[in-house]
């Protein structure tokens, strides 16, 4: 026990030592800053906004780069719950709930105690989540190490078994969506015999599709296109701001669900399958189920800001242990994660810690400074960030398109990928217009590859025989969970109860 | 948002269902079509074709559900497609895509159609594909206020321009290439470097 500890605080030392040069804390500060400015902006999620940010880190050294994309994906999520405070538009899943109490203590005139307790409560969250992560890391990397590839593809069946259960919608939609993914991945050069497939004799895909076109373009263009058809009416709150800082009062009644919400955050973020868009579900569940007075819940309770906004930064950091720990990306965006690592050269997966210990550690203790630096921007920014969300729409999306266009074109330097980005926003579209939810797609897309790989490698060892998945305890565990799943996701009883739980949201 | 209706409508009582059964039957073809002729392999050697081919099969058998399912069970209507969004939103995406470092069009030439046109499209840089991309993009939307847009586009071209070429030296090009008559380009050279030239000037000023 003793030696965990020391073990832990030496390698928080050694990541220390890495985030706090100048360097470093300037481009984490940077990435918080930037992330938040495009994040705020109404129907920009954490998606479009990496993968339009993502030119800008080249250049960088890989371990400035990640910590600062870090930095942007915080700083996206906050500025998230920003909008939903503000304008009552959600960014994305996670930030529906603060919606509901956050935007009505704006419309009350206490607006700045609302964004002030999401920025403290997310602030603890954070704090929590990193230690969590930087204590899992070292055991869950060992783990990791007795995987064999049958464990790695039953793990993965899993996740995307996990995507199915937490989507919107119906099953056999979610369940196509993801395999539809998992077709995109084919395509390209096959690894092992070199042979086009899925190319039509297309060159330009010859290496693949690459993950940030997809992204932009079912995130950043369809996303545009179909905001673009809602007469939504963006109430930009009229009332002050109020004071930032909650009173005594508001401490009081926001502690327990900050602790609450930050525990379940953290537990749900660790599942894979984007178990973090369940936490601040789960909290404002629970804090209204705790409260004494449920009924002052949808009308600006304070606990309903605090509770799910702790839940959602606690997961959206822990959902960083499997992508780190694994090299298993858990949700969309650390998918998309996967592949801007992978730009920079880094392959996540556990080779990294034991391989690339600054850069590892460097990561998770930047962390924490991100969640400081949020704090710090964000407070006395917000004058900014509400002048920035009366900019209206129709000045703000033709922005987002240049932007869009002149990110995607840099990834590569490639014309081609803008057309495709193109083709993909028409995708999503479709896709949105057929009722089908886009997220998952990302996620098996990103994984298809790693599935594929580990099957083979899988049959080879066991000489083509498909009973190596079940004779594996490992991941025979892991198949029959998935197998619960399922099942669990067609029972029609909870079925309902799923709907219900999103419903309530919406 | 999407209508619920109680009733008959017919033999199709879920549109919502068969439209996006229909779609992933469409795409399963493709998907199958395109590892048509990839080897299949067996299970200790895993042959190129078989997820590919697995994959779509599995894709048509959920496009199928989805019909059958809505054949069967009431359910929501289709959305209404919009033809303005798309057009113009990834029309000025497609231009910018075209403008920004020239390209040869070809029309027609795949699957068998010969080649009917070529145009060879000159690359005009950021400058020119910027400002195009936000006003046809603008058309999308229909409070857009064209007198507006124009000066919008144009700060906007001059502020990426500054943040991606000048601060993050991306490799994107911002002027156009050989097009402009050699006097009107000398002048716009002189007085981008001048442009440049003071803010590096501020630049410095501020590093010191």
């Amino acid at each position: 026990m003793i030696d965990f500890v020391t073990g832990l605080v030496g390698n928080l030392a050694l990541g220390m030592s890495v985030a706090l040069s100048v360097k470093n804390v300037a481009l984490c500060f940077l990435g918080c800053l930037i992330g938040t400015l495009v994040g705020v902006l109404p129907g920009v999620g954490p998606i479009a906004t990496i993968t339009m940010l993502l030119p800008i880190t080249f250049g960088i050294d890989p371990i400035g780069a990640l910590i600062m994309l870090a930095g942007i994906y915080y700083g996206a999520q906050y500025g998230g719950s920003t909008t939903a405070i503000l304008v009552n538009i959600p960014g994305e899943a996670t930030a529906v709930v603060t919606t509901l109490d956050g935007h009505q203590m704006a419309k009350q005139g206490r607006a700045g105690v609302a964004l002030g307790i999401a920025a403290i409560g997310s602030f603890i969250a954070g704090c929590v989540a990193t230690v969590i992560i930087a204590a899992l890391a070292t055991p869950l990397t060992a783990m990791a190490l007795l995987f064999g590839p049958a464990d790695y593809f039953s793990l993965m069946v899993l996740g995307l078994m996990f995507a199915v259960v937490l989507a919107r919608g119906s099953v056999p939609k979610a369940v196509a969506i993801i395999l539809v993914g998992i077709l995109l991945s084919t395509v390209g050069t096959d690894l092992e015999s070199g042979e086009e497939r899925l190319t039509f004799g297309w060159t330009e895909i010859a290496d693949g599709l690459d993950v940030a076109v997809i992204a932009m373009g079912m995130f950043g263009f369809a996303e545009i296109l179909r905001n673009l058809e809602m007469t939504q009416t963006r109430d930009v709150v009229h009332a002050a701001i109020g004071n930032l800082l909650p009173g005594r009062k508001d401490f009081r009644q926001a502690a327990a669900p900050i602790a609450r919400g930050t525990f379940l955050g953290s537990l749900l973020g660790l599942l894979p399958g984007n178990g973090a868009v369940l936490g601040p579900f789960a909290s404002y569940t629970l804090e209204k189920k705790l409260a004494a007075d449920p009924s002052r819940f949808g009308r600006g309770a304070i606990e309903g800001v605090a509770g799910p906004e702790s839940a959602n930064n606690a997961g959206a950091q822990t959902a960083f242990i499997p992508l780190l720990t694994l090299g298993i990306p858990p949700n969309a965006v650390m998918a998309l994660m996967v592949g801007a690592m992978t730009i920079h050269g880094i392959v996540p997966g556990p080779q990294i810690m034991t391989k690339q210990p600054h850069l590892f550690w460097g990561m998770i203790a930047s962390m924490w400074l991100g969640n400081l630096m949020l704090l710090i921007i964000n407070l006395p920014l917000i004058g900014l960030w509400v002048r920035f969300l009366k900019v209206p729409y129709r000045l703000m999306f033709p922005a987002i398109v240049l932007l869009c266009c002149i990110g995607i074109y840099s990834v590569n330097n490639s014309p081609t990928d803008v057309v495709m980005t193109a083709g993909f926003g028409l995708f999503g579209y479709a896709l949105i217009k057929f009722g089908f939810e886009p997220a998952p797609l990302l996620l098996a897309f990103v994984l298809g590859r790693l599935m594929e790989e580990k099957l083979r490698q899988a049959l080879v060892i066991s000489r083509g025989s498909f009973w190596t998945f079940v004779e594996r305890p490992l991941s025979a565990g892991l198949l029959l969970l998935s197998l619960v799943l399922v099942i669990i996701a067609i029972l029609p009883a909870i079925r309902q109860s799923r709907e219900q739980v999103f419903a309530e949201a919406d | 948002m999407m209508s619920r209706e109680a009733g008959s409508r017919g033999l199709v009582k879920s549109p919502l269902d068969v439209g996006g059964g229909l779609f992933l039957v469409a795409l399963a073809a493709i998907g199958f079509a395109g590892g048509f002729n990839l080897p299949t392999g067996t299970l200790s050697g895993i042959g190129s074709g078989l997820l590919p081919k697995s994959v779509a099969v599995l894709v048509a058998a959920f496009g199928v559900l989805l019909i059958v399912q809505g054949l069967i069970f009431e359910g929501d209507r289709l959305e209404k497609w919009h033809l303005r969004g798309p057009v113009f939103v990834l029309g000025a995406v497609l231009l910018f895509a075209i403008l920004i470092r020239g390209s040869t069009l070809n029309f027609g030439g795949i699957l068998g159609i010969p080649l009917l046109a070529s145009v060879k499209v000159p690359g005009l840089g950021l400058i020119v594909a910027g400002p195009l991309a936000v006003v046809v993009s603008s058309l999308a939307e229909k409070s857009t206020r064209l007198g507006e847009i124009a000066i919008f586009a144009i700060i906007m071209t001059i502020l990426c321009g500054i943040l991606f070429k000048e601060l993050l030296n991306l490799p994107i090009p911002f002027d156009p290439m050989g097009l402009v008559p050699a006097p009107v380009n000398h002048a716009y050279v002189g007085a981008k470097s001048a442009i440049f030239h003071a803010f590096t000037d501020i630049k410095n000023l501020f590093a010191r």
